[in-house]
């Protein structure tokens, strides 16, 4: 059964449509990635999944449940998590504030000590910072507290959104392999990519998203080979 | 020499005055910091404030201040009532919508007040004793205030940095959206803001009662102060606004002695306007 399953999402702001129809399901405890280019609907996409833009038509359904009207904040109390682009960190808190702000819920507060080991486990520089603003970090320790803020509260599914961007190469690489780690722990992930040629190299499955709907899916490794996208995204 | 004595005698009633003016400002600066709306209700609700005191004293003859935590609870209270009646349909709405908003509150307020209770003044008539230093004799009543105002400031600070439902205030103040994909939520967030900073202004109300003959219309004066201590302090850093408070405080302790009296205010707003040219963060500064 897909842990998160999306329907015919139809969303957008104001008068603009930028959803046209997403259909997409997670396996539990598989790491799947979103890819497409720029403006092509993947952070709204997110951003309706979560209820911050309230959907047009369509539903989502996570653990079974049609959460589609449910608020943003209920739906990361029920282990549906957001890294949203940009990071956006309390950037006026602490490392460890904002931490602590990612174990709110009811079900990540009494795992928040052994969430922190794993945080502190695969980004040991966050606990170097404990105490800095969050606004001080170079970039990459500031997406390695939003991961990490992420697993504070305990999710069932963890969706990230643009993890590589505006990192080094071999930031990205690091923070790639901490998705399959999190998800060898048991963790559903969708990553939501531009870099669409790592985002398919460690997936376990891919959609591709082009004007607001889904293109083509399948297992990343075949996605990776397939002609179309050679040429449409990595310019084969 | 006589300019001297003057100063002396007015500076330390200034700076204990100031210290109620920064406990106005800081609710009202709270709620600017956290959702970005300016409450133009603060200065009726400061007015009820000093009617809730009248009430205490005058009507159940009670010590005034055993009627502090009622009044900050009820203000806690009256604040969530207006977020939730007022404020949250036009949380998101461009500040024009909030401002009227508020402003409506405001004249609700004032005039249901004027009808109930006139405009003409009311007064607490209550000595707590003075404190003979020298030349300078301080009242009881304001060295009460100001340490009033020592603990809420404190208590603020406390609930702000240590407790969870503040910290999510801050973080709400912070980042709303991230804060709601974390699972604050984010509404009742922000009712609970508007609800501490509408209990500020009603305590420091509260406790300017005790000083001057008021009216339903009294507040309106210390919300114009608030503004500009809001500005001195950094808006949206209610501990910047204790310190803003002060300040103004001591400038109304000194003014007097060199100037007339009307100077006050053309020096306090000349300074609002100054900072804003000069130091828009404010002097300790703001939330960006």
């Amino acid at each position: 059964m897909a842990v998160l399953e999306i329907r015919d999402l139809v969303s957008g702001y104001g008068e603009v449509q930028i959803l046209w129809g997403v259909s997409l399901a997670l396996q539990e405890q598989k790491l799947t990635c979103l890819v497409g280019g720029n403006g092509v609907g993947k952070t709204s996409m997110l951003r309706t999944v979560m209820g911050l833009v309230r959907p047009w038509s369509g539903s989502v359904w996570f653990e079974g449940k049609d959460v589609s009207r449910l608020p943003a904040h209920a739906k990361a109390e029920m282990g549906l998590t957001l890294v949203p682009e940009g990071r956006q960190l309390f950037t006026d808190m602490s490392v460890e504030e904002n931490l602590e702000m990612g174990a709110t819920n009811r079900r990540a507060r009494p795992k928040a000590g052994r969430n922190l080991e794993r945080v502190y486990a695969m980004f040991p520089r966050l606990k170097e910072r404990l105490g800095q603003k969050a606004g001080t970090l170079s970039g990459g320790e500031q997406q390695m507290l939003a991961v990490g803020r992420g697993i504070m509260s305990d999710p069932t599914v963890l969706m990230v959104d643009e993890l590589s961007l505006g990192l080094s190469p071999v930031l990205t690489l690091q923070l790639f392999e901490s998705m399959r780690q999190l998800r060898d722990s048991g963790i559903t992930v969708l990553l939501v990519e531009q870099n669409v040629h790592m985002a398919l190299a460690i997936s376990d499955y891919g959609y591709v998203l082009s004007e607001g709907k889904v293109g083509r899916e399948g297992p990343a490794r075949q996605l990776i080979k397939d002609e179309h996208i050679r040429s449409a995204y990595l310019g084969l | 020499m006589q300019q001297f004595n003057l100063l002396l005698a007015s500076l330390p009633d200034g700076i204990l005055l100031g210290f109620v003016y920064g406990l106005a400002a800081m609710g009202l600066t709270l709620i600017w910091g956290v959702m970005n709306v300016i409450n133009l209700a603060h200065g009726p609700i400061i007015a009820l404030g000093m009617f809730s005191t009248f009430f205490v004293y005058s009507k159940l003859g009670l010590n005034p201040y055993l009627g502090v935590v009622p009044i900050a609870l009820l203000g806690l209270l009256f604040g969530i009532l207006i977020y939730a009646v007022a404020v949250h349909r036009v949380i998101n709405a461009p500040h024009l919508s909030s401002l009227l908003a508020t402003f409506s509150v405001n004249m609700i307020i004032i005039g249901l007040g004027t009808a109930a209770l006139t405009t003409s003044p009311y007064n607490v008539d209550f000595f707590a004793g003075s404190l003979q230093l020298g030349s300078t004799t301080l009242l009881g009543t304001r060295l009460i205030a100001a340490f009033v105002t020592l603990l809420f400031t404190g208590g603020l600070y406390f609930f702000l940095y240590r407790t969870r439902p503040g910290k999510h205030i801050r973080a709400v103040a912070n980042n709303r959206a991230a804060a709601e994909l974390m699972g604050i939520p984010s509404t009742r967030i922000l009712a609970l803001s508007f609800g501490l900073g509408t209990m500020l202004a009603a305590v420091s109300g509260a406790l300017i009662a005790t000083f001057f003959p008021f009216n339903i219309l009294s507040g309106g004066g210390y919300e114009l102060k608030s503004f500009v201590i809001g500005v001195l302090g950094g808006l949206g850093n209610p501990i910047g606004a204790l310190f803003g408070g002060l300040i103004l405080g001591m400038l109304e302790g000194i003014i007097p002695a060199f100037l007339e009296t009307s100077w006050v205010p053309v020096i306090e707003f000349g300074l609002f306007v100054a900072i804003l040219l000069v130091r828009p963060n404010g002097l300790f500064g703001a939330k960006k």
